[in-house]
């Protein structure tokens, strides 16, 4: 996978960086976290919010496993409306880099995360 | 997540209790209640179409609700989670009282649980538990009793609440909701045992606007009570048959009243004069009340009037000169009194009205010249006059006429010539032995036709080349007798149908249901009376959205179409044979 990221031109700028409540940091697409209507609105929103200028979210109250979860779903949902995309996720802690083309149709929830994950969508507005 | 949070509270609009006879959305059975619910769910699925993602909490509260024994409570969850995972339970139709318990305290704001299996007073507690919290509650069709209803006390911001056909509250019930200040619409419908006592009640929520006690035939005199209330916008008593003259007295000072529905009552003309002060009003809804044109008189006051329905009163031509002075009149309804054309001179300056009933009036051509200037009417019903072709002349400027009801006229082929400028026209009702094939010919610029009905018209299968140019057809009815399976065969490309009937057509066999096959948008069917046998059934499987069909007096038995039912067709809802 690691030449694949290699071809990948990651423009500084296409990206953004979101940090979870432990400080992990998931490096994504704009376009997707722009899913969002939250996140949509802090990186367009002129001047009034640091992250844009930065490209970096914090979610002081989004655990990193739900936050994952949800990066996927952003890409999932991309996929969804039959997007061609390259997904990168890159899990910075612990320097995983996976690419995946995006073809399931269901998107899986674990049982245990859904009430989190609902509070986490609410917020995010997605 | 946009449109999954959006809620209604305002579940009904004025325009439901406008329609003639029975909604049905507050039947008691629960059957065709579910009907109506699957309905709008395939409709709602079609809309959304396939491209549409679901939003994560829309995946999450799936994932809730298919697990949803799995939780015992939400109460942890912020109140607007808990509203959607309760109002996706409910549109699943798996509420029960154990998955209630779950919902104790969640401060929910909406229950709409209108004609919910298994609501009776066991669900209160919790619906009492949501507290403060609490905006509006549907238990239409319940079984929630006085002491049931006695636990929303402690609801006071409570602004909408229901109780439609809830047979077991009675005048100790309302006695409980009066401490309610901050309700703004209440309704209970169909209510036997409510009197003017249990009314008292009301006298101090001052803060209604809409009340609808449609079909309470005890409340005679109870209207009193409602004088204090002069925010009451919209008031319905309609079908109250005990309501009299004495019960308009009091409504004279709800000057804020912009709807009021008392048909069906012993409303006479001397009743219709305490109405004189409503300036506001704009619709008015006396079908069946024994008032004759003299309450136009006190009518004429209302000059805000825009929907007016007077039929099936004592209308007769004298004192009709007063409709002249209705000026905003947009909706008006004169069918089945005893008028003639000689009134329509008294309706030529209402250049509002868009639509206009005269169903079975004594109606005759020459009088019709009076409608030729109402150049915005959309809606026009002629329906058992004596209107012939002399009279369609004058209908053939009114390039807005979307709804056009001919049926038992003395229309022939020849009149309808002079409808074919009507490019607007959707609606066209020709049921009628005098209309042939010759006469269909004159229409075929009628394009935007989605609905026509040529029920008793004697079209034959040349006459049925015509139709090919009704490209956008969502209903038509040829049951004249005249049809065989070679006409049928030209009805094979309407693909947007959705209502076919066919039936009284004695010669057409097997081969028409095949050669309706593929008309898969097909919700209705009817070809009863014909030479249809069980064999021709395989034809219909293709029909995946049919919900009603009907092949009485054929040569098919309700088993065969139980099992067409069972194997092909899992929308099918109402057969006959049954």
């Amino acid at each position: 996978m690691e030449s694949d990221s290699g071809k990948l031109k990651m423009k500084k700028e296409d990206m953004v960086k979101l940090i979870s409540a432990e400080g992990f940091e998931f490096v994504i697409d704009k376009k997707a976290a722009m899913v969002s209507q939250t996140i949509r609105n802090m990186l367009t929103s002129p001047g009034s919010f640091a992250e844009t200028e930065h490209g970096e979210v914090t979610f002081p109250e989004i655990s990193t496993t739900i936050l994952e979860k949800i990066c996927q779903y952003f890409y999932w949902s991309l996929q969804y409306a039959s997007f061609y995309i390259e997904v990168i996720l890159v899990h910075i802690y612990i320097g995983h880099c996976s690419a995946h083309s995006g073809k399931e149709t269901e998107f899986h929830i674990e049982p245990e995360l859904t009430l989190e994950l609902m509070m986490a969508a609410n917020y995010l507005h997605t | 997540m946009g449109g999954a949070c959006s809620r209604k509270r305002d579940q009904q609009d004025d325009d439901d209790n406008l329609q003639r006879g029975f909604s049905g959305r507050y039947c008691k059975s629960g059957s065709s209640k579910w009907l109506a619910t699957s309905f709008s769910r395939s409709l709602i699925d079609v809309k959304q179409g396939l491209g549409k993602c679901p939003s994560l909490m829309e995946l999450c509260i799936y994932k809730v609700c298919d697990e949803i024994h799995k939780y015992s409570t939400f109460s942890m969850l912020p109140r607007d989670i808990s509203q959607l995972i309760f109002d996706e339970l409910v549109y699943r139709q798996v509420l029960d009282d154990v998955i209630l318990e779950a919902f104790r305290d969640c401060a929910l704001e909406d229950l709409n649980l209108g004609e919910y299996p298994g609501l009776g007073d066991n669900w209160m507690d919790i619906i009492a538990s949501q507290g403060s919290s609490l905006l509006s509650v549907d238990f239409s069709g319940s079984d929630i009793t006085d002491s049931g209803l006695s636990r929303l006390k402690d609801c006071k911001n409570l602004q909408a609440l229901n109780f439609n056909y809830c047979d077991r509250i009675s005048d100790n019930g309302l006695e409980h909701i009066s401490g309610l200040l901050n309700l703004t619409n209440l309704s209970f419908r169909r209510n036997n045992t409510i009197t003017a006592q249990g009314m008292s009640a009301l006298s101090g929520l001052v803060n209604l606007v809409k009340l609808d006690l449609e079909r309470c035939p005890k409340i005679h005199g109870g209207l009193v009570h409602l004088k204090g209330l002069t925010k009451l916008e919209s008031l319905n008593v309609n079908c109250c048959n005990c309501i009299t003259d004495a019960d308009m007295k009091p409504l004279q000072g709800l000057v804020n009243l912009k709807g009021l529905q008392i048909s069906s009552s012993k409303v006479t003309d001397y009743g219709a004069t305490f109405l004189r002060a409503l300036r506001k009003l704009e619709l008015l809804n006396m079908e069946g009340c024994p008032v004759t044109a003299a309450c136009l008189e006190s009518l004429s006051a209302l000059s805000a009037l825009l929907y007016l329905n007077l039929s099936r009163c004592n209308l007769t031509d004298d004192g009709c000169d007063k409709f002249s002075n209705l000026q905003k009149l947009k909706v008006l309804n004169l069918g089945f009194n005893e008028i003639s054309d000689a009134i329509l001179v008294h309706l030529r300056g209402l250049l509002n009205l868009e639509s206009l009933n005269l169903d079975s009036c004594r109606i005759r051509d020459v009088g019709m010249v009076n409608l030729a200037g109402l150049h915005r009417l959309k809606c026009l019903e002629l329906s058992d006059t004596e209107v012939g072709d002399v009279g369609l002349r004058y209908l053939s400027g009114l390039r807005n006429l979307e709804s056009l009801n001919l049926s038992f006229t003395a229309v022939t082929d020849v009149g309808l010539k002079k409808l074919a400028g009507l490019s607007c026209l959707k609606s066209l009702n020709l049921d009628n032995r005098q209309i042939t094939d010759a006469g269909l010919a004159a229409l075929t610029s009628l394009t935007a036709l989605t609905h026509l009905d040529l029920f008793g018209a004697r079209i034959t299968d040349s006459g049925t080349n015509y139709l090919k140019c009704f490209k956008n057809l969502r209903s038509l009815e040829i049951c004249g007798g005249g049809l065989t399976d070679a006409g049928v065969k030209n009805i094979k490309d309407l693909k947007t149908l959705t209502l076919l009937n066919l039936s009284q057509n004695h010669h057409l066999t097997d081969k028409s249901l095949e050669a309706v096959s593929g008309l898969t948008q097909l919700v209705s069917l009817n070809v009863s009376n014909c030479r249809i046998t069980s064999a021709g059934l395989q034809h219909l499987k293709s029909l995946k959205n049919l919900k009603s069909l009907s092949l009485e007096s054929c040569k098919v038995t309700a088993n065969d179409i139980k099992k067409l039912q069972a194997s092909d067709l899992p929308n099918l809802v109402n057969f006959r044979p049954e």
